[in-house]
């Protein structure tokens, strides 16, 4: 299925990979390549309705039946790890939303992180 | 004597709440004149010190004290006293009349001068002190890791550049440098992050000359190697300085500013795999010390205007000289 930490994007054509499914060179061009594939792949998720396309089974199994051409672009355009990556981060993305929506509909409010933290123990 | 006379009324009132002087005033109260003219009665000694404490805060209190106590020393005033209250400052040599003295206070100590006057010393006073609390907190906070005892960001080093020179902690001193660890097969952050260095960069070179280096110091030392490193930064900017070196050398880097990092040790040739890292921008002053860390929270306008500031305040040397001439 494809997410093993290699061995299954030897595809042809697209950006130019490494035996491990990484790109050669992540330049700009291959970068925006990469996330023109993936804003592609997502729409056409968002025309299906499908939210999550990488962690369960049937979330994959949904995304190959409804956008399987689309998917298969965004693997041939992006490392593999990028892929996962952008497909996990769609949906913490997507509930990081909805709890926001929740808490200011509870009256809540998000305070913006004013001073960033540093860990400032020695690890 | 005058004076004296509102001061004592001024004492009288300033004592007020204390039951117990209250009473011996009270007596006093009754022959004011006579407290005054003789030192050598029992009450006097009292009278005198409190006459004596109160001296200034009765110039400042006379407004107060004037209408009040016209029933208690009335009969030592001049008449010329009783229709100017607010008067203090006035040369009376100058004002000869009631009138000439009514219309000089005619609406009390306040005119347009003073008005004027009193703004723009407050406006003066805010700005300044606004300035100042601005400059102090930022002290705070470039200060805060100075000396002993402190928590420390940043440390000796030595990495390899994009070139494939060495460079070692050394090579920052002398001028603010601003610390970024990334990798260049990094998925979105890095990126957006580093044309956000850039940017910075330019705005800070810009407002201070080029007193800033820009670093980015590689988390994923088995791909990101000088060359690597060299095309990746020269399409963010062709002055940041791409660092590398051993999986050991990166690993204490990492360590030394509390950064954390998730590359595997030992990964095989074309392995594809993402690195987990910290991602603030550290910036470090011309000694090496650690002054700031700015967030992505921060655009790139606010990261520059926190930066130029930090460089504005610093009062040590500075090399303007460009490190590769």
């Amino acid at each position: 299925m494809g997410w093993l930490p290699w061995g299954s994007s030897e595809q042809e054509g697209g950006v130019k990979k490494t035996s491990g499914g990484a790109f050669e060179s992540p330049s700009r061009t291959n970068r925006a390549k990469c996330y023109e594939a993936r804003d592609a792949f997502f729409e056409c998720l968002d025309r299906n309705k499908i939210l999550d396309s990488v962690n369960s089974r049937a979330g994959v199994a949904a995304s190959k039946a409804a956008c399987g051409p689309a998917d298969q672009e965004f693997e041939k355009n992006c490392a593999h790890s990028w892929v996962e990556y952008f497909k996990k981060q769609r949906v913490v993305n997507y509930q990081k939303e909805q709890t926001i929506k929740r808490i200011e509909a509870q009256g809540g409010e998000i305070a913006p992180i004013e001073a960033p933290q540093l860990p400032l123990r020695p690890q | 004597m005058p004076p004296s006379c509102n001061c004592l009324g001024g004492a009288l009132k300033t004592l007020r709440p204390s039951p117990a002087l209250r009473r011996e005033l009270d007596a006093l109260r009754i022959t004011p004149r006579r407290t005054l003219a003789s030192s050598h009665r029992p009450n006097t000694a009292i009278t005198s010190r409190l006459v004596a404490k109160s001296d200034l805060s009765c110039l400042l209190r006379t407004r107060n004290v004037g209408q009040q106590d016209q029933g208690l020393v009335g009969s030592l005033r001049k008449p010329l006293l009783l229709s100017r209250p607010f008067s203090n400052s006035t040369p009376r040599s100058a004002l000869k009349t009631i009138e000439q003295v009514r219309a000089r206070n005619k609406g009390g100590p306040f005119n347009l001068t003073a008005a004027i006057l009193f703004i723009c010393t407050a406006g003066g006073l805010w700005a300044y002190l606004t300035y100042e609390k601005e400059r102090m907190a930022r002290k705070r906070i470039a200060d805060q890791t100075k000396g002993v005892g402190k928590p420390k960001v940043g440390g000796p080093f030595d990495l390899v550049d994009h070139n494939g020179d060495r460079f070692t902690s050394d090579d920052l001193l002398g001028k603010y440098s601003l610390v970024y660890f990334g990798f260049s097969h990094c998925p979105d952050i890095c990126p957006d992050e580093l044309d956000k260095m850039a940017l910075m960069y330019d705005k800070v070179t810009e407002k201070c000359g080029p007193v800033l280096l820009p670093i980015m110091i590689t988390c994923d030392p088995a791909r990101d190697n000088p060359a690597v490193l060299k095309e990746y930064l020269q399409e963010f900017h062709p002055e940041i300085i791409g660092l590398t070196g051993e999986y050991e050398n990166i690993k204490d880097v990492c360590k030394v500013y509390r950064v954390y990092f998730s590359t595997p040790p030992s990964v095989k040739p074309g392995q594809d795999y993402l690195v987990d890292h910290s991602i603030y921008f550290y910036l470090m002053d011309p000694e090496g010390d650690f002054v700031e860390a700015i967030g992505r929270n921060f655009t790139a306008d606010q990261a520059a205007k926190v930066i130029s500031d930090h460089i504005k305040d610093w009062e040590g040397p500075l090399k303007k000289k460009d490190r590769w001439a």
